[in-house]
């Protein structure tokens, strides 16, 4: 089978939105860049370097209050620019300007939030556009994304779909629905599935899909370890 | 009941966080564990010649295995709220009680490797550890597809307090939790019980 390539974006999708809760933070990786991705509690979410300027703690290691997120170092507080607004250990101290966490651009689209990647590039596309789905689950796998692609285009009951619009992402029809799968490419040898799926779609139509998600991992990972 | 602790052991934290959330107080010994090794003097090898802990002791009992601990304190509850009344939930917890206290004892020894001077290969055992969350990821995503948050039904029981300790703590010998996301929003209601509390490296922020 010969493989087509999806264009890919810079946009890539670093966790399903239904995990990230209102007032939470989670760290992930894309090709090798540390990211916080979190969820201010007016419901907006943020993915921005995972470090914090003071001494470098992971920002996803610390907790949301409001509209800042809170290392756990030392406390220093970030609103929603990634500016240091407040300093525990110098309350009365009118913070600098200049002590921001660098961030990357954000969306949400298909029930996956996305960030435009690498770091400190300007936005050459727009988001990407999805219809309107639902989480299933993450599954990560310890396998190149170029190993999964492969595995999907051969294992799937139908062909990938090639819309451009979908970089990042593959759709394929599994269970006589149409899965919306985001790729994020963790490192060369790891990478992350963001399965979405319909809204509506049965409940047992997502749990074989469940089933499905680990028989992948099984698969490609067995595949990756023998090659 | 008395329990011989010490501090920072992730197996004493179990048993203080289930009393906690039950509202039972207990008798803290702290050992001199580290660097002391006191559990393995003489006098405490009578309590539990394995030399380990934590041990518990009320009246004429002296308990040294973590569940058979557990499971005490938990019945000891009078409204035994983390026990399941149904026997097929029942048996659901008793599965994943053996999860956290059997199979999961090698985060507890990663932990020890990583933070405490222990013997053994960090390398190897994060990686079964690794192996064991993915299990109880799996299970909590699909908990959470049957409308279940916790690991044996739709409130949180005994073995969720058991396992929670191993998850929290896993940072210390640099596993992330970035993996396991259902996992890091079942951890993130257990936070929430009432009677909740930390211990060193459990970050208190809530
Ligand atoms: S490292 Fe973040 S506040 Fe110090």
């Amino acid at each position: 089978m010969t493989q087509t390539q999806t264009p890919r974006s810079q946009w890539v999708p670093v966790a399903l939105s239904k995990m990230i809760e209102a007032g939470t933070s989670a760290g992930t990786v894309v090709n090798g860049a540390e990211i916080v991705v979190w969820r201010d509690t007016a419901g907006a979410a943020h993915a921005w370097e995972d470090r914090c300027p003071h001494r470098g703690m992971k920002m996803s290691f610390g907790f949301v209050r409001g509209d800042h997120i809170t290392c756990l170092y030392h406390g220093w507080e970030y609103d929603t620019s990634g500016t240091c607004r407040y300093v525990p250990a110098h309350p009365e101290l009118e913070v600098p300007k200049s002590i921001c966490i660098s961030r990357y651009g954000t969306a949400e689209a298909g029930g996956m939030i996305w960030a435009y990647t690498p770091l400190g590039t300007t936005e050459q596309d727009p988001p990407p556009v999805l219809p309107a789905l639902e989480g299933v689950r993450s599954v990560y796998m310890d396998a190149s994304v170029a190993r999964v692609s492969d595995t999907l285009q051969q294992h799937s009951s139908a062909p990938a779909g090639d819309d451009a619009a979908l970089c990042n992402a593959i759709t394929l029809t599994l269970e006589n629905t149409v899965v919306t799968i985001g790729l994020q490419q963790i490192s060369d040898g790891q990478c992350a599935l963001h399965i979405a799926v319909p809204e509506g779609t049965a409940p047992v139509t997502k749990e074989a899909l469940l089933d499905w998600c680990e028989d992948l991992r099984r698969t490609v990972e067995g595949l990756e370890a023998a090659a | 009941m008395i329990l011989h602790n010490y501090d920072l052991y992730e197996d004493c934290y179990r048993v203080r966080l289930l009393a906690s959330c039950t509202e039972q107080s207990l008798e803290l010994i702290n050992v001199n564990a580290f660097p002391g090794a006191e559990e393995k003097t003489a006098p405490y090898l009578k309590l539990n010649p394995l030399g380990r802990l934590p041990i518990l002791e009320d009246k004429d009992l002296c308990l040294r295995n973590l569940s058979a601990i557990l499971l005490y304190v938990a019945e000891q509850d009078a409204q035994k709220r983390f026990i399941p009344k149904d026997s097929a939930e029942r048996a659901r917890m008793m599965d994943w009680l053996g999860f956290a206290c059997d199979d999961l004892s090698v985060a507890t020894e990663a932990r020890a490797v990583a933070l405490l001077d222990a013997p053994g290969d960090v390398v190897a055992l994060r990686a079964k550890v690794r192996q064991l969350f993915r299990i109880l990821d799996d299970h909590l995503t699909r908990q959470s597809l049957k409308g279940e948050p916790y690991v044996a039904g739709k409130t949180p029981c005994l073995a969720d307090i058991a396992l929670f300790p191993a998850f929290a703590l896993c940072r210390d010998f640099n596993l992330d939790h970035d993996e396991f996301p259902a996992a890091r929003l079942w951890a993130r209601q257990i936070r929430m019980l009432s009677g909740f509390i930390t211990m060193p490296g459990i970050p208190d922020y809530h």
